[in-house]
């Protein structure tokens, strides 16, 4: 009826469906990396620049270290900059360029719509932490001012980013923070953690894969030239020096402010123990946290362990009447304090 | 009232939540919760305080332990399966022997005295009513079976400890422990899987619960899967074990579309669906005896008398279309044979045929006609003088006449495989494509849960057909 | 303390039970409007088809009534509406089920609020209840589930409970049509206004939020003087609720 030869077909599809995959894979695929390029125009190189200049303003910059950070061509970072300079944005100072107060004005704005971006991602959608900054990259330059003011009012003018980081106001204020780095402690020194930073991307995906989180309370254990040890939460963290470089610390002094030892994670509770829970950790946002909230995950509420899972996970706690099965990462961000 | 003094008072709004934090969500929920603490510490006496004394920690703790909850699990959904699947023959046969047994000629005959022309009465008995008196007599009686049997466990409060047990595996690919059960309820019927997706209170994984519930095999295609493998893999092993050997293929298109349950979830969680929403929590209720009356007269009422019009709904126009396009000429073919001729191409690269395509582009409003629908159009095309003319959707009550009937239509055993793969992966029925539509009202999920399955069904055939090519001809 | 007062009621003169009839979906020309708010898996729906003569259904599982079913009943003369919002934990999140409830609750403004609660697990679902007693000052408690509560051990003082919430608390098994009468005559009494409910407000609130929301509300109250949840909607605009403010600035609140 039909002749064909059944192996010419198969190689025909398999060579298409690669073809497919290389072009459109999540990420990496040649389409997105193309489109990507084609997206690139003067505003996003400038507005890169600028938050370039505003994030590295005690150093002196020059177009070199630009090329390097932002990874454009010469030509592309040095036409942006003409351009910067009749804009009156920037200014050279010998070899270094400089904000101007306009320059410096728009590179807040820019900062203020990525944390803001960043805080909506964490709070209304779905996406995983590792992906927030790079979205909040692209998003950026594509919202003009009364987006961002529409934004910031659904979420309600929010002051921290989800790392920590404070969001600009509309007229340009920006909360201050005593932070210092968590190599900067000393050993039995306590610090809460307040700030962890998403640049450069493989510490920060070190850190997260270390389960800290942002507004937990450590205490210094060992700090020297090879590691920093530090116990929070019931678990002791070893981490390079850069690494806890990353990591911004408040210092605890008053003594009220201090969590006993027994605060602990959720998941550190066992069959047949009780606990009186002692909050939410700030890493839980959005939806989640407000219904872990509704369900009786508050402070104060009594819990303990209803039922284990044949496989380990999700576990069945028993809190305020009623029992609630909630999975491992979610009990990690929930703080008791074991009887 | 001012509108200036409104502007004032939400400017002074956004000065004092400035000043008074993050916090303030956490603060109001934590006080709520401290106010119900002190009122329920006047007014409770709780004497029994210890859960742990309580009947429903004992069932908790047999249902959900390493040893007997699994085997609890599967053999309550296997009985329940197969409560359905025995329990429903008799009734549908018998709905079988009325609607197209006795009522239909009573129509032709009625239809007759009236004088009707042949088309008239052809277009509204042999097209509309038998498409909608097939799919009452194949539908109804396994989901008056299935459902009532499945609320009761809900009822009782089982399904939210299958749901516990199994979110493991479901949180590996990216879904919800509920997915459990809207997919169990799938293996009755995709449309009211879908509906029962509600339960999950996560929108991402709602989603991917809605999308993939078309996976389960339903059962409007059990029938298929099982004659199929009866007539055509039955047959290639001794006749002591046909038996088992086509039971084994069954299950494992069933197994099949588990795993791609599975697969599928897992990519969407991880592409398209990554960005929405998730959050995950589980409550356990108390268990519950159930009103047993009650819980049956609702479950068939709003479960299995609402699918079941949806597919009357769209079953009637299907017909008279089935209908239509037998009896319609272009030159000197039907309508239906110059189709068939066109998709012969295409069915024969994916290891299918014209006929087979063509049944499954008229029968979407429910898989239970499209046997039928084969065996009358495979008739039209040979030229065989069996069943009731062109038009005319019929079965044969001997497995080994349809199986002559399919042969002369020129199906092998590859031809069986792929429809079995293919009835498992294809575009949801239209009752099912109206509810996903209902449930996420949104024509983007609706499209894609409709056509990715089909998508892959045209991918495993084809595959599946060349390999078949080369190794095996 | 009577846990389970058996409803004898039907028998006394307060309770006319000629007065009762169920009129199912016809929901033309009321005088009240009933809205049933609880948490999910409540029994709820149960309540709601005993009221109705309806048959919704009712699974064993948090969260089943997902849109807002509507049902009426007619009594002593008065013909009810009885709106089944969906269940939900709390009203202070963002879920449609729960701005379908909260916005049911605030701006359908019905009669009378009926919140049925599980009284086996009392305590969280007072959670709802209090939110609810922030927006509505006409409400009722309808404390079901007390067959389940009796084979627990558990003992409520009901005149206790009414006395902290300054609301109705009407004991109810719907399941066994127990509590139902006295739950309609309550409704009755409240829609009427022969009961006047002085409903608890939220407490336990630090400081500082407290006098925020205290500067809003009198603001609110000076523009809105005839609305009873100014401090509702003060908490509602620190948390920077959008429907809130737009509500506000459009004036739905009059």
């Amino acid at each position: 009826m039909y002749t064909y030869n059944p192996i010419y077909a198969l190689l025909i599809f398999i060579v298409v469906s690669m073809v497919i995959f290389l072009l459109f894979r999540p990420n990496r695929g040649l389409f997105w990396k193309i489109r990507s390029i084609y997206r690139i125009d003067d505003k996003i190189v400038i507005e890169d620049i600028l938050k370039q200049l505003y994030h590295n303003e005690a150093k002196q910059i020059g177009i070199n270290f630009l090329v390097n950070a932002l990874g454009y061509r010469d030509s592309t970072i040095i036409s942006g900059i003409d351009k910067m300079i009749d804009g009156n944005l920037v200014y050279f100072e010998g070899e270094h360029l400089t904000l101007t107060e306009e320059g410096h004005d728009y590179a807040l704005k820019i900062v203020r719509v990525h944390r803001l971006w960043e805080r909506y991602l964490a709070e209304k959608t779905g996406f995983d932490k590792s992906e927030w900054h790079g979205i909040a990259e692209r998003k950026e330059h594509e919202t003009d001012d009364e987006e961002a003011k529409n934004l910031a009012s659904s979420l309600g003018n929010p002051i921290f980013d989800p790392h920590g980081d404070p969001i600009p106001t509309s007229s340009g204020k920006i909360a201050e923070l005593d932070s210092i780095p968590l190599s900067g402690l000393k050993v039995g020194d306590i610090g809460k953690i307040i700030n962890i930073d998403d640049n450069p991307e493989l510490i920060y995906k070190q850190i997260l894969a270390e389960n800290i989180h942002i507004g937990s309370q450590l205490k210094v254990l060992e700090n020297n030239t090879t590691r920093v040890t530090f116990y929070s939460e019931g678990e002791e963290y070893r981490l390079a020096p850069i690494v806890a470089a990353n990591i911004k610390v408040l210092k605890v002094n008053t003594p009220e402010e201090i969590l006993e030892d027994n605060v602990i994670r959720l998941t550190g509770l066992k069959p047949d123990e009780t606990a009186i829970i002692e909050g939410i950790s700030k890493e839980s946002r959005g939806d989640s946290r407000r219904r872990l909230l509704d369900l009786g995950f508050v402070k104060g509420a009594e819990i303990s362990i209803d039922l284990v899972n044949p496989f380990g996970e999700p576990t069945a706690y028993f809190v305020k009447g009623t029992t609630i099965a909630l999975r491992d990462d979610q009990a990690r961000k929930i703080l008791i304090k074991k009887d | 009232m001012d509108k200036r003094n409104i502007q004032n008072i939400i400017a002074l709004a956004n000065e004092l939540r400035w000043k008074i934090g993050d916090d303030f969500h956490d603060n109001l929920a934590e006080g709520i919760y401290a106010d119900a603490a002190e009122i329920v510490e006047d007014a409770i006496i709780d004497k029994n305080r210890d859960r742990k004394e309580r009947l429903d920690n004992k069932i908790d703790r047999i249902v959900t332990s390493r040893v007997w909850g699994f085997p609890i699990m599967f053999s309550i959904l296997a009985l329940v399966l197969w409560i359905t699947i025995k329990g429903a023959n008799y009734p549908s046969a018998f709905l079988a022997d009325i609607l197209l047994g006795d009522v239909r000629p009573m129509l032709k005959s009625f239809a007759a005295s009236l004088n009707f022309p042949w088309w008239l009465s052809g277009f509204l008995i042999d097209g509309v009513y038998l498409a909608v008196a097939w799919v009452i007599a194949v539908m109804l009686p396994p989901m008056a079976i299935f459902f009532p049997l499945f609320t009761l466990l809900e009822d009782f409060g089982y399904l939210p400890r299958v749901a516990f047990n199994l979110d493991y595996l479901f949180k590996k690919s990216g879904a919800h422990g509920k997915q459990a059960l809207t997919m169990s309820m799938g293996f009755g019927c995709n449309a009211a899987g879908v509906v029962a997706t509600r339960i999950i209170d996560s929108p991402r994984e709602r989603l991917i619960a809605i999308i993939t519930n078309n996976f389960s095999l339903c059962n409007g295609r059990w029938p298929t899967q099982i004659l199929l493998a009866t007539i055509f893999i039955g047959a290639v092993v001794p006749a002591s074990l046909s038996s088992i050997v086509s039971l084994g293929a069954v299950f494992g298109i069933a197994v099949l579309g588990i795993f791609f349950m599975f697969f599928v979830s897992w990519t969407l969680s991880k592409t398209l669906l990554k960005g929405e929403v998730s959050t995950f929590n589980l409550e356990l209720p108390p268990y519950r005896p159930p009103d047993f009356w009650r819980t049956i007269y609702t479950s068939i009422i709003d479960r299995t008398l609402i699918v079941l019009w949806r597919a009357i709904v769209f079953a009637a126009p299907a017909g008279a279309v089935i209908w239509l396009i037998s009896n319609l000429y272009i030159g000197d073919q039907s309508i239906a044979a110059w189709m068939i001729h066109y998709l012969d191409g295409f069915g024969f690269l994916i290891g299918l045929n014209g006929v087979i395509l063509l049944a499954y582009i008229v029968a979407i409003p429910a898989n239970e006609i499209v046997i039928p629908t084969i065996l009358m159009l495979t008739v039209l095309v040979t030229g065989m003088h069996i069943g009731e003319g062109a038009g005319v959707m019929f079965e044969l009550d001997s497995v080994n006449d349809t199986a002559s009937v399919l042969k002369a239509g020129g199906w092998t055993l590859l031809t069986a495989i792929n429809v079995m793969l293919f009835s498992l992966l294809h575009n949801p029925c239209s009752t099912t494509i109206y509810t996903i539509y209902k449930e996420t009202k949104s024509m983007k999920w609706t499209v894609l849960a409709s056509i990715l399955p089909i998508i892959m069904g045209f991918v495993v055939t084809f595959v599946v057909a060349q390999l078949w090519r080369i190794f095996v001809n | 303390m009577d846990v389970l007062p058996h409803s004898n009621c039907e028998n006394c003169q307060h309770f006319n039970a000629d007065g009762l009839k169920k009129l199912g979906v016809d929901t033309t020309d009321f005088d009240f409007v009933v809205a049933l708010a609880g948490n999910p898996n409540t029994g709820k729906s149960t309540v709601f088809n005993a009221l109705t003569g309806l048959r919704q259904h009712t699974g064993n599982w948090p969260g089943k009534t997902v849109t807002r079913a509507e049902g009426a009943f007619q009594y002593n003369e008065k013909k009810y509406k009885l709106v089944d919002l969906p269940g939900t934990y709390s009203l202070l999140s963002t879920s449609d089920d729960e701005e379908v409830a909260r916005n049911f609750i605030l701006f359908g403004k019905p009669d009378v609020t009926v919140i049925v609660v599980d009284a086996n697990r009392l305590e969280r679902n007072l959670n709802l209840v209090l939110q609810i007693l922030e927006i509505t000052d006409k409400a009722v408690l309808c404390l079901n589930l007390m067959d389940e509560a009796k084979r627990n051990n558990i003992e409520i003082n009901i005149r206790s409970l009414a006395k902290d919430l300054g609301i109705p608390v009407v004991p109810a098994s719907a399941r066994y049509k127990e509590g139902i009468p006295e739950l309609i005559q309550t409704i009755s009494d409240v829609a009427s206004g022969k009961i006047i409910c002085k409903p608890h407000r939220i407490k336990n609130i630090p400081k500082d939020i407290e006098e925020a929301v205290k500067i809003l509300s009198l603001k609110i109250k000076k523009e809105f003087p005839n609305i009873p949840n100014s401090r509702w909607i003060a908490f509602r605009l620190l948390e920077g609720d959008n429907q809130i403010i737009e509500a506000l600035e459009s004036g739905v609140f009059v």
